[in-house]
Protein backbone atom coordinates (compact mmCIF):
# COMPACT_ATOMS: atom_id res chain seq x y z
CA UNK A 1 0.00 0.00 0.00
CA UNK A 2 1.27 3.44 -0.95
CA UNK A 3 0.20 6.33 1.26
CA UNK A 4 0.13 10.03 0.45
CA UNK A 5 0.15 12.26 3.54
CA UNK A 6 -0.34 16.01 3.66
CA UNK A 7 1.86 18.32 5.69
CA UNK A 8 0.75 21.93 6.15
CA UNK A 9 3.08 24.56 7.53
CA UNK A 10 1.20 26.54 10.17
CA UNK A 11 1.90 28.89 13.05
CA UNK A 12 3.11 26.85 16.01
CA UNK A 13 0.15 25.91 18.25
CA UNK A 14 1.84 27.57 21.25
CA UNK A 15 2.16 30.93 19.54
CA UNK A 16 -0.48 33.50 20.27
CA UNK A 17 -1.22 35.18 16.97
CA UNK A 18 -1.58 38.94 16.76
CA UNK A 19 -3.70 41.00 14.45
CA UNK A 20 -1.84 43.59 12.30
CA UNK A 21 -2.47 47.18 13.36
CA UNK A 22 -4.33 47.91 10.09
CA UNK A 23 -6.50 44.78 10.65
CA UNK A 24 -5.67 43.53 7.14
CA UNK A 25 -4.50 40.12 8.37
CA UNK A 26 -2.71 38.38 11.22
CA UNK A 27 0.95 39.18 11.78
CA UNK A 28 2.85 35.90 11.59
CA UNK A 29 5.94 36.99 9.72
CA UNK A 30 8.28 36.35 12.65
CA UNK A 31 6.27 33.62 14.35
CA UNK A 32 7.60 30.16 14.97
CA UNK A 33 6.10 27.75 12.43
CA UNK A 34 5.35 24.04 12.78
CA UNK A 35 3.85 21.05 11.07
CA UNK A 36 0.07 21.17 11.58
CA UNK A 37 -0.62 19.02 14.70
CA UNK A 38 -3.46 17.06 13.07
CA UNK A 39 -1.17 16.28 10.13
CA UNK A 40 1.28 14.84 12.67
CA UNK A 41 -1.46 12.38 13.66
CA UNK A 42 -2.04 11.48 10.00
CA UNK A 43 1.68 10.94 9.43
CA UNK A 44 2.08 8.92 12.65
CA UNK A 45 -0.69 6.57 11.54
CA UNK A 46 0.90 6.09 8.11
CA UNK A 47 4.26 5.35 9.74
CA UNK A 48 2.63 2.82 12.07
CA UNK A 49 1.08 1.09 9.05
CA UNK A 50 4.50 0.92 7.43
CA UNK A 51 6.09 -0.44 10.59
CA UNK A 52 3.37 -3.10 10.71
CA UNK A 53 4.31 -4.13 7.18
CA UNK A 54 1.02 -2.87 5.75
CA UNK A 55 2.40 0.09 3.81
CA UNK A 56 5.25 0.09 1.35
CA UNK A 57 5.86 3.79 0.79
CA UNK A 58 4.81 7.07 2.41
CA UNK A 59 4.97 10.25 0.35
CA UNK A 60 4.52 13.59 2.11
CA UNK A 61 3.22 16.61 0.23
CA UNK A 62 3.22 20.26 1.19
CA UNK A 63 1.97 23.28 -0.73
CA UNK A 64 3.49 26.72 -0.30
CA UNK A 65 6.75 28.64 -0.31
CA UNK A 66 10.25 27.13 -0.13
CA UNK A 67 9.95 27.44 3.65
CA UNK A 68 7.66 24.39 3.54
CA UNK A 69 10.85 22.39 3.01
CA UNK A 70 11.34 22.58 6.80
CA UNK A 71 7.86 21.17 7.31
CA UNK A 72 8.59 18.34 4.88
CA UNK A 73 11.91 17.59 6.62
CA UNK A 74 9.91 17.14 9.83
CA UNK A 75 7.53 14.79 8.01
CA UNK A 76 10.52 12.85 6.62
CA UNK A 77 12.08 12.65 10.09
CA UNK A 78 8.76 11.26 11.33
CA UNK A 79 9.16 8.38 8.91
CA UNK A 80 7.93 9.43 5.47
CA UNK A 81 10.09 8.09 2.63
CA UNK A 82 10.09 11.01 0.25
CA UNK A 83 8.39 14.35 -0.21
CA UNK A 84 6.85 16.61 -2.80
CA UNK A 85 6.82 20.37 -2.43
CA UNK A 86 4.31 22.12 -4.64
CA UNK A 87 5.84 25.57 -4.81
CA UNK A 88 3.29 28.34 -4.67
CA UNK A 89 3.55 31.98 -3.69
CA UNK A 90 -0.11 32.26 -2.76
CA UNK A 91 -1.88 31.04 0.34
CA UNK A 92 -4.60 29.01 -1.38
CA UNK A 93 -8.13 28.44 -0.15
CA UNK A 94 -9.10 24.82 0.69
CA UNK A 95 -10.86 24.23 -2.67
CA UNK A 96 -7.69 25.14 -4.56
CA UNK A 97 -5.55 23.06 -2.20
CA UNK A 98 -7.89 20.14 -2.96
CA UNK A 99 -7.44 20.71 -6.71
CA UNK A 100 -3.65 20.67 -6.32
CA UNK A 101 -3.81 17.50 -4.21
CA UNK A 102 -6.03 15.89 -6.84
CA UNK A 103 -3.31 16.54 -9.43
CA UNK A 104 -0.71 14.99 -7.10
CA UNK A 105 -3.00 12.03 -6.46
CA UNK A 106 -3.35 11.39 -10.19
CA UNK A 107 0.43 11.59 -10.59
CA UNK A 108 1.30 9.38 -7.61
CA UNK A 109 -1.67 6.97 -7.62
CA UNK A 110 -1.54 6.18 -3.87
CA UNK A 111 -3.95 3.68 -2.26
CA UNK A 112 -4.62 5.96 0.67
CA UNK A 113 -4.51 9.71 1.27
CA UNK A 114 -4.26 10.84 4.87
CA UNK A 115 -4.69 14.39 6.14
CA UNK A 116 -5.24 16.14 9.45
CA UNK A 117 -8.93 16.90 10.04
CA UNK A 118 -8.24 20.62 10.02
CA UNK A 119 -5.35 23.07 10.00
CA UNK A 120 -4.98 25.07 13.18
CA UNK A 121 -4.62 28.38 11.34
CA UNK A 122 -7.80 28.72 9.26
CA UNK A 123 -9.67 25.92 11.09
CA UNK A 124 -11.56 25.23 7.84
CA UNK A 125 -11.89 21.44 8.00
CA UNK A 126 -12.63 21.07 4.28
CA UNK A 127 -9.79 19.64 2.19
CA UNK A 128 -10.28 15.93 2.93
CA UNK A 129 -13.96 16.00 2.05
CA UNK A 130 -13.43 18.20 -1.03
CA UNK A 131 -10.68 15.96 -2.36
CA UNK A 132 -12.76 12.81 -1.78
CA UNK A 133 -15.71 14.45 -3.56
CA UNK A 134 -13.60 15.53 -6.53
CA UNK A 135 -12.05 12.09 -6.90
CA UNK A 136 -15.32 10.28 -6.16
CA UNK A 137 -13.51 8.21 -3.53
CA UNK A 138 -14.78 7.00 -0.12
CA UNK A 139 -14.05 9.36 2.76
CA UNK A 140 -13.62 8.81 6.48
CA UNK A 141 -13.32 12.04 8.41
CA UNK A 142 -12.30 12.50 12.08
CA UNK A 143 -10.76 9.02 12.32
CA UNK A 144 -9.80 7.93 15.83
CA UNK A 145 -9.00 4.28 15.07
CA UNK A 146 -7.98 2.57 11.86
CA UNK A 147 -7.79 -1.16 11.20
CA UNK A 148 -6.56 -2.54 7.93
CA UNK A 149 -8.83 -5.12 6.30
CA UNK A 150 -8.61 -6.78 2.91
CA UNK A 151 -8.09 -3.85 0.50
CA UNK A 152 -10.22 -1.78 2.85
CA UNK A 153 -10.04 0.10 6.14
CA UNK A 154 -12.34 -0.23 9.12
CA UNK A 155 -12.42 3.20 10.68
CA UNK A 156 -13.88 4.50 13.91
CA UNK A 157 -14.94 8.12 13.47
CA UNK A 158 -15.54 10.71 16.18
CA UNK A 159 -19.06 12.10 15.75
CA UNK A 160 -21.36 14.21 17.93
CA UNK A 161 -22.41 12.16 20.92
CA UNK A 162 -20.01 9.28 20.34
CA UNK A 163 -18.42 7.32 17.55
CA UNK A 164 -19.34 5.61 14.31
CA UNK A 165 -17.55 2.73 12.62
CA UNK A 166 -17.49 2.44 8.86
CA UNK A 167 -15.64 0.40 6.28
CA UNK A 168 -14.15 2.10 3.27
CA UNK A 169 -12.63 0.38 0.26
CA UNK A 170 -9.26 1.58 -0.94
CA UNK A 171 -8.35 3.95 -2.42
CA UNK A 172 -9.84 6.28 0.16
CA UNK A 173 -9.30 9.70 1.72
CA UNK A 174 -9.05 9.78 5.52
CA UNK A 175 -8.74 12.66 7.98
CA UNK A 176 -7.11 12.20 11.37
CA UNK A 177 -8.63 13.25 14.66
CA UNK A 178 -6.41 14.13 17.59
CA UNK A 179 -7.26 10.82 19.27
CA UNK A 180 -6.05 8.64 16.43
CA UNK A 181 -2.64 8.20 18.06
CA UNK A 182 0.09 9.98 19.95
CA UNK A 183 2.78 11.25 17.58
CA UNK A 184 6.25 10.11 18.67
CA UNK A 185 9.15 12.36 19.56
CA UNK A 186 11.68 12.70 16.80
CA UNK A 187 15.19 11.66 17.70
CA UNK A 188 18.37 13.22 16.36
CA UNK A 189 19.37 10.30 14.08
CA UNK A 190 15.98 10.53 12.37
CA UNK A 191 16.49 14.24 11.78
CA UNK A 192 19.89 13.47 10.23
CA UNK A 193 18.40 10.74 8.04
CA UNK A 194 15.64 13.07 6.91
CA UNK A 195 18.23 15.38 5.36
CA UNK A 196 19.21 12.63 2.93
CA UNK A 197 15.67 11.83 1.81
CA UNK A 198 14.55 13.36 -1.49
CA UNK A 199 12.20 16.34 -1.82
CA UNK A 200 10.83 16.78 -5.33
CA UNK A 201 9.83 20.33 -6.23
CA UNK A 202 6.97 21.06 -8.57
CA UNK A 203 5.98 24.62 -9.50
CA UNK A 204 2.24 24.98 -9.11
CA UNK A 205 2.00 26.49 -12.63
CA UNK A 206 3.30 23.20 -14.06
CA UNK A 207 0.11 21.51 -12.92
CA UNK A 208 -1.97 23.67 -15.28
CA UNK A 209 -4.84 24.21 -12.85
CA UNK A 210 -7.43 26.97 -12.61
CA UNK A 211 -6.82 28.37 -9.12
CA UNK A 212 -8.51 31.77 -9.03
CA UNK A 213 -9.41 33.29 -5.67
CA UNK A 214 -12.95 32.63 -4.49
CA UNK A 215 -13.03 34.94 -1.51
CA UNK A 216 -11.31 37.92 0.01
CA UNK A 217 -10.34 38.71 3.57
CA UNK A 218 -12.00 42.02 4.40
CA UNK A 219 -10.49 42.42 7.82
CA UNK A 220 -9.54 40.54 10.95
CA UNK A 221 -9.84 41.51 14.56
CA UNK A 222 -9.06 40.16 17.97
CA UNK A 223 -11.62 37.50 18.85
CA UNK A 224 -10.77 37.45 22.53
CA UNK A 225 -13.21 38.74 25.08
CA UNK A 226 -11.65 39.11 28.47
CA UNK A 227 -14.02 39.61 31.34
CA UNK A 228 -13.84 41.52 34.59
CA UNK A 229 -13.72 38.66 37.07
CA UNK A 230 -15.38 39.27 40.43
CA UNK A 231 -13.57 37.29 43.10
CA UNK A 232 -15.90 35.43 45.45
CA UNK A 233 -15.03 35.27 49.13
CA UNK A 234 -16.99 32.25 50.26
CA UNK A 235 -18.89 29.16 49.24
CA UNK A 236 -22.13 30.94 50.13
CA UNK A 237 -21.37 33.62 47.59
CA UNK A 238 -20.57 30.90 45.08
CA UNK A 239 -23.88 29.17 45.71
CA UNK A 240 -25.77 32.44 45.23
CA UNK A 241 -24.03 33.11 41.94
CA UNK A 242 -24.76 29.59 40.70
CA UNK A 243 -28.41 29.79 41.76
CA UNK A 244 -28.78 33.14 39.99
CA UNK A 245 -27.15 31.68 36.86
CA UNK A 246 -29.39 28.63 37.05
CA UNK A 247 -32.51 30.77 37.04
CA UNK A 248 -31.33 33.15 34.31
CA UNK B 1 -31.60 34.86 -3.86
CA UNK B 2 -32.56 31.24 -3.11
CA UNK B 3 -31.63 29.79 0.25
CA UNK B 4 -31.42 26.12 1.22
CA UNK B 5 -30.92 24.76 4.74
CA UNK B 6 -29.78 21.14 5.09
CA UNK B 7 -30.58 19.16 8.27
CA UNK B 8 -29.81 15.62 9.40
CA UNK B 9 -32.22 13.46 11.36
CA UNK B 10 -30.78 10.95 13.81
CA UNK B 11 -32.80 8.27 15.58
CA UNK B 12 -35.86 9.50 13.67
CA UNK B 13 -35.49 12.92 15.21
CA UNK B 14 -34.50 16.25 13.80
CA UNK B 15 -31.91 18.00 15.94
CA UNK B 16 -32.87 21.35 17.44
CA UNK B 17 -29.76 22.86 15.93
CA UNK B 18 -31.59 23.22 12.61
CA UNK B 19 -33.58 26.01 14.30
CA UNK B 20 -30.31 27.89 14.90
CA UNK B 21 -29.33 27.38 11.27
CA UNK B 22 -32.74 28.76 10.26
CA UNK B 23 -32.02 31.68 12.60
CA UNK B 24 -28.88 32.32 10.57
CA UNK B 25 -30.64 31.78 7.23
CA UNK B 26 -33.35 34.33 7.98
CA UNK B 27 -30.62 37.01 8.23
CA UNK B 28 -30.70 36.80 4.42
CA UNK B 29 -34.25 38.20 4.52
CA UNK B 30 -35.91 35.68 2.29
CA UNK B 31 -37.93 32.51 2.70
CA UNK B 32 -35.87 29.35 2.73
CA UNK B 33 -36.19 25.78 1.52
CA UNK B 34 -35.19 23.01 3.89
CA UNK B 35 -33.76 19.64 2.94
CA UNK B 36 -34.05 16.97 5.60
CA UNK B 37 -31.96 13.83 5.39
CA UNK B 38 -33.51 10.85 7.11
CA UNK B 39 -36.77 9.71 8.61
CA UNK B 40 -38.22 12.19 11.12
CA UNK B 41 -41.46 13.79 12.17
CA UNK B 42 -41.46 17.08 10.31
CA UNK B 43 -44.87 18.47 11.26
CA UNK B 44 -43.40 20.90 13.77
CA UNK B 45 -40.72 22.30 11.51
CA UNK B 46 -43.19 22.51 8.62
CA UNK B 47 -45.19 25.04 10.63
CA UNK B 48 -42.37 27.59 10.73
CA UNK B 49 -43.05 30.88 8.97
CA UNK B 50 -39.67 31.22 7.27
CA UNK B 51 -39.88 27.97 5.30
CA UNK B 52 -41.33 27.84 1.80
CA UNK B 53 -40.69 24.20 0.99
CA UNK B 54 -39.38 21.10 2.73
CA UNK B 55 -37.64 18.45 0.69
CA UNK B 56 -37.67 15.28 2.78
CA UNK B 57 -35.43 12.31 2.02
CA UNK B 58 -37.44 10.03 4.26
CA UNK B 59 -36.40 6.73 2.75
CA UNK B 60 -32.85 6.91 4.14
CA UNK B 61 -31.59 6.49 7.67
CA UNK B 62 -30.10 9.79 8.75
CA UNK B 63 -27.48 8.35 11.05
CA UNK B 64 -26.39 5.58 8.72
CA UNK B 65 -26.31 7.74 5.65
CA UNK B 66 -22.80 8.40 4.40
CA UNK B 67 -21.77 11.67 2.77
CA UNK B 68 -20.19 9.62 -0.01
CA UNK B 69 -23.69 8.53 -1.08
CA UNK B 70 -25.51 11.78 -0.44
CA UNK B 71 -23.14 14.34 -1.88
CA UNK B 72 -23.60 13.56 -5.57
CA UNK B 73 -27.38 13.84 -5.63
CA UNK B 74 -27.43 16.76 -3.20
CA UNK B 75 -24.94 18.60 -5.42
CA UNK B 76 -27.59 18.59 -8.15
CA UNK B 77 -30.16 20.10 -5.75
CA UNK B 78 -27.67 22.64 -4.36
CA UNK B 79 -26.98 23.98 -7.86
CA UNK B 80 -30.32 25.79 -8.01
CA UNK B 81 -29.65 27.85 -4.85
CA UNK B 82 -27.52 30.91 -4.07
CA UNK B 83 -26.94 30.06 -0.40
CA UNK B 84 -26.72 26.65 1.24
CA UNK B 85 -26.43 26.46 5.02
CA UNK B 86 -25.97 23.56 7.38
CA UNK B 87 -24.88 23.20 11.01
CA UNK B 88 -21.14 22.94 11.68
CA UNK B 89 -21.77 19.66 13.53
CA UNK B 90 -20.05 16.39 12.69
CA UNK B 91 -22.61 15.51 10.00
CA UNK B 92 -22.56 18.96 8.39
CA UNK B 93 -18.78 19.18 8.43
CA UNK B 94 -18.57 15.80 6.76
CA UNK B 95 -21.14 16.49 4.06
CA UNK B 96 -20.98 20.09 2.84
CA UNK B 97 -17.29 20.22 1.82
CA UNK B 98 -17.79 17.02 -0.18
CA UNK B 99 -20.60 18.73 -2.10
CA UNK B 100 -18.28 21.73 -2.50
CA UNK B 101 -15.58 19.46 -3.93
CA UNK B 102 -17.97 17.95 -6.48
CA UNK B 103 -19.17 21.38 -7.61
CA UNK B 104 -15.65 22.91 -7.33
CA UNK B 105 -16.96 25.61 -5.03
CA UNK B 106 -15.33 27.12 -1.99
CA UNK B 107 -16.97 26.93 1.43
CA UNK B 108 -17.00 29.22 4.42
CA UNK B 109 -16.75 27.21 7.64
CA UNK B 110 -18.14 27.93 11.12
CA UNK B 111 -19.94 31.15 10.20
CA UNK B 112 -20.65 33.20 13.35
CA UNK B 113 -22.14 36.26 11.65
CA UNK B 114 -23.89 37.16 8.40
CA UNK B 115 -23.06 40.76 7.46
CA UNK B 116 -24.63 40.72 3.99
CA UNK B 117 -25.52 38.06 1.40
CA UNK B 118 -21.85 37.79 0.45
CA UNK B 119 -20.03 38.86 3.61
CA UNK B 120 -19.57 36.60 6.60
CA UNK B 121 -17.78 36.46 9.93
CA UNK B 122 -15.85 33.38 10.99
CA UNK B 123 -13.33 32.50 13.69
CA UNK B 124 -9.74 31.48 12.92
CA UNK B 125 -6.76 30.47 15.05
CA UNK B 126 -8.92 28.71 17.64
CA UNK B 127 -11.19 31.73 17.95
CA UNK B 128 -8.36 34.10 18.82
CA UNK B 129 -9.08 35.96 15.63
CA UNK B 130 -12.36 36.79 13.92
CA UNK B 131 -12.21 37.26 10.16
CA UNK B 132 -14.67 39.06 7.90
CA UNK B 133 -14.72 37.37 4.52
CA UNK B 134 -16.29 38.29 1.21
CA UNK B 135 -17.26 35.35 -1.00
CA UNK B 136 -17.15 35.69 -4.79
CA UNK B 137 -19.02 32.44 -5.42
CA UNK B 138 -22.44 32.35 -7.13
CA UNK B 139 -23.39 29.61 -4.68
CA UNK B 140 -22.30 30.29 -1.12
CA UNK B 141 -21.80 27.15 0.94
CA UNK B 142 -21.79 27.92 4.65
CA UNK B 143 -21.48 25.78 7.75
CA UNK B 144 -23.05 27.57 10.69
CA UNK B 145 -21.76 27.66 14.26
CA UNK B 146 -25.13 27.12 15.88
CA UNK B 147 -24.23 28.73 19.22
CA UNK B 148 -23.84 32.09 17.44
CA UNK B 149 -27.44 32.31 16.21
CA UNK B 150 -30.75 32.32 18.06
CA UNK B 151 -33.27 29.60 17.31
CA UNK B 152 -35.97 30.51 14.80
CA UNK B 153 -39.39 29.67 16.23
CA UNK B 154 -41.97 31.90 14.52
CA UNK B 155 -44.86 29.87 13.16
CA UNK B 156 -46.73 30.73 9.99
CA UNK B 157 -48.90 29.39 7.22
CA UNK B 158 -46.97 26.16 6.79
CA UNK B 159 -44.44 24.91 4.31
CA UNK B 160 -45.13 22.69 1.32
CA UNK B 161 -43.65 19.23 1.68
CA UNK B 162 -41.97 17.28 -1.06
CA UNK B 163 -41.21 13.68 -0.12
CA UNK B 164 -38.32 12.37 -2.17
CA UNK B 165 -37.21 8.78 -2.36
CA UNK B 166 -34.77 6.83 -4.45
CA UNK B 167 -32.59 9.91 -4.76
CA UNK B 168 -29.58 8.51 -3.00
CA UNK B 169 -27.41 6.01 -4.80
CA UNK B 170 -25.71 3.64 -2.40
CA UNK B 171 -22.49 2.08 -3.64
CA UNK B 172 -20.49 -0.67 -1.95
CA UNK B 173 -17.22 1.26 -1.55
CA UNK B 174 -18.38 2.60 1.81
CA UNK B 175 -20.40 0.69 4.38
CA UNK B 176 -21.83 1.62 7.75
CA UNK B 177 -20.92 -0.86 10.47
CA UNK B 178 -22.10 0.54 13.78
CA UNK B 179 -22.71 3.60 15.88
CA UNK B 180 -21.87 4.02 19.53
CA UNK B 181 -23.60 6.97 21.13
CA UNK B 182 -22.25 7.37 24.62
CA UNK B 183 -24.49 9.78 26.45
CA UNK B 184 -27.93 9.41 24.94
CA UNK B 185 -29.42 9.39 28.45
CA UNK B 186 -27.66 12.51 29.74
CA UNK B 187 -27.92 16.11 28.66
CA UNK B 188 -26.49 16.99 25.26
CA UNK B 189 -23.43 19.16 25.76
CA UNK B 190 -23.87 21.28 22.66
CA UNK B 191 -27.38 22.43 23.63
CA UNK B 192 -27.23 22.44 27.44
CA UNK B 193 -28.26 25.55 29.40
CA UNK B 194 -25.74 24.73 32.13
CA UNK B 195 -22.37 23.07 31.61
CA UNK B 196 -20.06 21.79 34.36
CA UNK B 197 -16.55 21.23 33.07
CA UNK B 198 -13.68 19.54 34.88
CA UNK B 199 -9.96 19.74 34.23
CA UNK B 200 -6.93 17.61 34.92
CA UNK B 201 -6.72 18.77 38.54
CA UNK B 202 -9.51 16.30 39.29
CA UNK B 203 -6.67 13.77 39.38
CA UNK B 204 -8.58 10.60 38.47
CA UNK B 205 -11.62 9.29 36.64
CA UNK B 206 -13.17 8.38 40.02
CA UNK B 207 -12.86 11.95 41.26
CA UNK B 208 -14.18 13.25 37.97
CA UNK B 209 -17.24 11.03 38.23
CA UNK B 210 -17.75 11.69 41.96
CA UNK B 211 -17.46 15.45 41.77
CA UNK B 212 -18.15 16.70 38.25
CA UNK B 213 -20.88 14.21 37.33
CA UNK B 214 -22.61 14.50 40.70
CA UNK B 215 -22.58 18.29 40.59
CA UNK B 216 -23.85 18.26 37.00
CA UNK B 217 -26.68 15.95 38.04
CA UNK B 218 -27.65 18.30 40.88
CA UNK B 219 -27.70 21.28 38.53
CA UNK B 220 -29.34 19.51 35.60
CA UNK B 221 -26.22 20.32 33.65
CA UNK B 222 -24.20 18.66 30.89
CA UNK B 223 -20.69 17.43 31.65
CA UNK B 224 -17.71 18.88 29.85
CA UNK B 225 -13.99 18.22 30.11
CA UNK B 226 -10.78 19.95 29.17
CA UNK B 227 -8.56 18.35 26.57
CA UNK B 228 -6.07 17.46 29.31
CA UNK B 229 -8.78 15.69 31.31
CA UNK B 230 -9.87 13.75 28.23
CA UNK B 231 -6.30 12.80 27.42
CA UNK B 232 -5.82 11.63 31.00
CA UNK B 233 -8.81 9.34 30.51
CA UNK B 234 -11.14 11.04 33.02
CA UNK B 235 -13.87 11.66 30.47
CA UNK B 236 -14.70 10.49 26.92
CA UNK B 237 -13.60 12.47 23.89
CA UNK B 238 -17.06 13.72 23.03
CA UNK B 239 -17.15 15.65 26.34
CA UNK B 240 -14.24 17.77 25.28
CA UNK B 241 -14.88 21.52 25.20
CA UNK B 242 -12.48 23.51 23.06
CA UNK B 243 -11.11 24.20 19.60
CA UNK B 244 -10.52 20.52 18.98
CA UNK B 245 -13.72 19.46 20.73
CA UNK B 246 -17.13 21.07 21.12
CA UNK B 247 -18.03 24.73 21.12
CA UNK B 248 -20.62 25.54 23.79
CA UNK B 249 -22.41 28.72 24.81
CA UNK B 250 -24.64 27.92 27.80
CA UNK B 251 -26.22 30.46 30.13
CA UNK B 252 -24.07 29.16 32.99
CA UNK B 253 -20.61 27.66 32.57
CA UNK B 254 -18.84 26.22 35.61
CA UNK B 255 -15.11 25.70 35.04
CA UNK B 256 -13.69 23.48 37.76
CA UNK B 257 -9.95 22.98 37.97
CA UNK B 258 -9.57 24.37 34.46
CA UNK B 259 -6.39 26.33 33.75
CA UNK B 260 -7.83 28.16 30.75
CA UNK B 261 -5.62 27.14 27.82
CA UNK B 262 -6.28 29.08 24.61
CA UNK B 263 -7.75 26.03 22.96
CA UNK B 264 -10.23 25.53 25.82
CA UNK B 265 -11.28 29.20 25.87
CA UNK B 266 -12.11 28.88 22.15
CA UNK B 267 -14.80 26.37 23.06
CA UNK B 268 -16.58 28.29 25.86
CA UNK B 269 -15.95 32.01 25.59
CA UNK B 270 -19.46 32.76 24.32
CA UNK B 271 -21.05 31.40 27.49
CA UNK B 272 -23.23 33.97 29.25
CA UNK B 273 -22.07 33.63 32.86
CA UNK B 274 -18.78 31.90 33.56
CA UNK B 275 -17.88 30.81 37.08
CA UNK B 276 -14.39 29.42 37.70
CA UNK B 277 -13.04 27.52 40.68
CA UNK B 278 -9.29 27.07 40.78
CA UNK B 279 -6.63 26.81 43.45
CA UNK B 280 -4.22 28.92 41.42
CA UNK B 281 -5.17 32.62 41.66
CA UNK B 282 -3.19 33.29 38.48
CA UNK B 283 -5.01 30.68 36.39
CA UNK B 284 -5.87 32.16 32.99
CA UNK B 285 -9.47 30.96 33.26
CA UNK B 286 -10.23 33.83 35.65
CA UNK B 287 -9.58 36.32 32.83
CA UNK B 288 -12.53 34.84 30.97
CA UNK B 289 -14.82 34.42 33.97
CA UNK B 290 -17.51 36.62 35.48
CA UNK B 291 -16.99 35.11 38.92
CA UNK B 292 -14.02 33.33 40.39
CA UNK B 293 -13.36 31.42 43.57
CA UNK B 294 -9.77 30.66 44.52
CA UNK B 295 -10.20 27.44 46.46
CA UNK B 296 -9.40 23.76 46.55
CA UNK B 297 -12.01 22.02 44.44
CA UNK B 298 -11.84 18.94 46.67
CA UNK B 299 -13.21 21.07 49.54
CA UNK B 300 -15.51 23.26 47.51
CA UNK B 301 -17.34 20.83 45.25
CA UNK B 302 -18.58 18.44 48.00
CA UNK B 303 -19.84 21.47 49.95
CA UNK B 304 -21.52 22.78 46.83
CA UNK B 305 -23.13 19.40 46.16
CA UNK B 306 -24.40 19.32 49.76
CA UNK B 307 -25.79 22.82 49.56
CA UNK B 308 -27.68 21.98 46.38
CA UNK B 309 -29.14 18.77 47.78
Amino acid sequence: MKILVCAKRVVDPNVKVRVKTDHSDVDIEHSKMSLNPFDENAIEEAVKMKEAGKASEIVAVSIGSLKCEDTLRTALARGCDRAILVEAAENYEPINIAKILKAIYLKEQPNLIMLGKQAIDDDANQVTQMLAGMLDLPQATFASKIEIADNALVIRREIDGGTETIKVNLPAVVSADLYLNEPRFIKLPQLMQAKKKPIEKIAVAELGLELSRRSRLIKVYDGEVKKQCKQLASIDELINVIKAGQEA
Amino acid sequence: MRVLVIGHATANQLSDSILNVLGAATKLNTKVDVLIIGKADITEIASLACIAKIIHLSDVSGEQMQSAFLAKSLAQIVKSYTHVLTAADSAGKDLLPRIAGILELSQISEVIGIISPNMFKRPMYAGNVVAEVESFEDIKLLTIRTTSFAKYTETGSGASIEEKSGLVEINPTTSFISQDIIHSDTIDLAHAKIVVTGGRSLGSKENFDDLIHTLALKLGAAVGASRAAVEAGYAPNDCQVGQTGKVVAPTLYLAIGISGAVQHIAGMKDSKTVVAINLDPNAQIFEYSDYGLVADLFDTIPQLINALS
